[in-house]
């Protein structure tokens, strides 16, 4: 029961995880939040939803169309919220602002365009039960699962392997002197913005696999839940945004396991509230410093 | 003049008097420089405290709607005390969170409902209504009695919107307003002039979390009902966009957010374009605004030179 509990937890905290580090690589490169990642999140599982349902794709090309999706629409986040206000100078509520601004139109645009209603995600795997044991895990749990760790590695790879990647921590650790050695920083800060969307589609695409239910509304839990993670982790930091993913997933797990299901989404903002008090810097938070410099 | 007072439009000037109140609320902590999501959640806990003195102990709203400005004052002491060394993006999230855990906790709390909510409250216009009744009074010609509640219950509102309106200008010229400004221009220069911040940026909070209160037992009374599904991350967004939009350096600004935001969408509920209900794409409107204004009139739409004479000394 506690294991089994436990193995929940993990699955659901990979999606967190996913959400949050298009959270935590926005913030590492801009140091600014972006409040319309919950929206960037349901628009990749609205893609996913409509490449299966209306043009009968399976679930890996939907995945890959899902992150495109979102990313096409970071490109439209990066021109219309944040890089107007980037040449403007000013502080990092500017941006906080402008993306909840886009957030709303995006979700709302969706609430509309299918009437509030949840829509059906059915994909054929969705049946399946795996045991291990006494464990025992769905196939669509497996696959959420499988894919989650799989991008996290590729992120990881990307970032630390790849020019993309050193382009990138360049920038992050300074843009001037980025710009300097001839990194091309408006093209790496475009390219960070659509990884992380992507990432965040990906998650959606995920959710609505795991829920077999997609919604316009469904962005703004995970998008507070992603929140609640990277503050958990340390805001620009990628392990600890898997990390808090995985914490705040067992923990929300454990909760709902001994009684306190209604309390499930209180789980990760007392928790995140604690931190934010006790140890502002994360989990893994460099220094007081770098907040403050924040 | 009959016509004018219809009970729509009475409500529709009530409502953005409260708005106006929810706004000024954020302008108070923002005039420090610190922007809070966390009032959603202040206002919360006033219009909560309101609903259940006057239901569950049958207070009177003499007392109901000074306790929905007092408790969320208390609760935002310590809150403040703990969050407010927290700055920028990181302080936005911890209220964001309180707003979301005050909202979880009542719905999860039988006492007060759960997530229905509490119902029946005592409501002013009703109250008025049946004063007015008591004591006699008829409506002057081409009233009824429910217009003239309503216009009382507005006026009321209203006064007190003049009342937090004057309490801020009052306090902007004097040495409690100059803090604020001093801190919002430069926290270290102000720290450095002597300057107790994280008094004075308490301060702020608190006041800000009081007439959030405030404006949520009014809410409370003049709704019949509260529920938590009310004060989530919407609600707070909303109050943020009255200040952003309507203009964040003076108290004018968050009154005409009030205003130009919820009266014309109020007003305009069943105006439609192309076969389009404006009041549908409500939100949409809002989100364009906001995006709009913070890219090109980052300072809301309403600023006023500071003054530089005639300050107090």
């Amino acid at each position: 029961m506690f294991l089994q509990q436990i193995l929940n937890g993990i699955t659901q905290g990979g999606t967190y995880a996913l959400v949050a580090l298009g959270y935590t690589l926005i913030f590492g490169v801009l140091e600014i939040i972006n409040m319309a990642h919950g929206d960037l999140f349901m628009m990749g599982a609205m893609v996913g939803w409509a490449l299966v349902t209306l043009l009968g794709w399976s679930l890996v090309p939907a995945l890959i169309g899902g992150m495109v999706g979102a990313a096409l629409l970071g490109v439209v986040l990066e021109f219309t919220a944040l890089r107007p206000l980037r040449r403007k100078g000013g502080t990092n509520l500017s941006p906080l602002i402008s993306t909840i601004g886009l957030g709303m139109v995006i979700q709302n645009l969706m609430v509309r365009a299918t009437n509030g209603q949840p829509l059906s995600f059915r994909v054929p795997l969705s049946e399946g039960v795996i045991r291990l044991g006494p464990l025992q895990m769905t196939t669509a749990q497996l696959v959420v699962l499988g894919v989650s760790i799989l991008l996290m590695a590729l992120l990881q790879w990307t970032l630390s392997r790849t020019r993309l990647g050193r382009a990138v921590r360049a920038v992050s650790e300074n843009p001037e002197t980025a710009a300097l050695l001839g990194v091309n920083v408006s093209g790496v800060i475009l390219a960070t913005v659509m990884l992380a969307a992507a990432l965040g589609g990906a998650a959606g695409v995920l959710v609505g696999l795991s829920f077999v239910s997609v919604s316009a509304t469904m962005g703004l839990p995970y998008g507070l839940k992603g929140l609640a993670v990277i503050i958990l982790g340390g805001l620009g930091n990628v392990k600890g945004a898997v990390a808090g993913g995985l914490i705040i997933g067992v923990l929300e797990a454990l909760t709902v396991a001994y009684g306190g299901a209604g309390y499930k989404d209180a789980v990760a903002f007392g928790f995140l509230f604690l931190m934010l008090l006790l140890r502002p810097q994360g989990l893994f938070g460099i220094s007081a410093a770098a907040v403050r410099r924040s | 003049m009959a016509v004018l007072l219809n009970n729509y439009y009475l409500q529709v000037a009530t409502f953005v008097s409260v708005n106006a109140l929810l706004g000024l609320s954020v302008y108070l902590v923002l005039s420090t420089g610190q922007l809070t999501l966390g009032n959603a959640g202040f206002m919360a806990l006033g219009a909560y405290t309101a609903a259940l003195l006057a239901t569950k102990a049958g207070a009177p709203v003499w007392l109901t709607l000074p306790a929905a400005a007092l408790v969320p004052a208390i609760v935002a002491i310590p809150l403040g005390y703990a969050s407010l060394r927290l700055r920028g993006v990181y302080l936005a999230i911890a209220t964001l969170g309180f707003t979301e855990s005050v909202r979880v906790l009542l719905q999860n709390w039988e006492f007060a409902g759960g997530a229905l909510g509490i119902k029946n409250i005592p409501s002013l216009g009703r109250m008025v209504q049946n004063g007015l009744k008591a004591a006699q009074i008829a409506p002057p010609a081409g009233l009824t009695h429910a217009q003239l509640a309503n216009l009382v219950v507005l006026l009321f509102v209203l006064l007190v919107l003049g009342l937090a309106l004057a309490f801020i200008y009052r306090q902007a010229g004097g040495r409690v307003g100059r803090a604020y400004a001093a801190i919002r221009i430069d926290e270290i220069a102000a720290e450095a002039m002597g300057i107790n911040i994280t008094y004075y940026k308490v301060l702020a909070f608190v006041q800000g979390a009081m007439l959030a209160g405030l404006a949520g037992g009014l809410v409370a009374h003049i709704n019949f009902s509260v529920s938590p599904s009310e004060f989530a991350f919407g609600r707070a967004v909303e109050m943020l966009t009255l200040v952003v939009v309507g203009g964040s350096t003076t108290p004018l600004g968050p009154v005409l957010g009030a205003v130009l935001l919820i009266g014309l969408s109020e007003g305009l509920r069943d105006f439609s374009l192309f076969g389009a209900r404006l009041s549908d794409y409500r939100l949409i409107l809002y989100g364009l605004l906001l995006m709009l204004v913070v890219a090109l009139r980052p300072q809301g739409l309403l600023t006023f030179a500071p003054r530089r004479k005639g300050a107090r000394a």
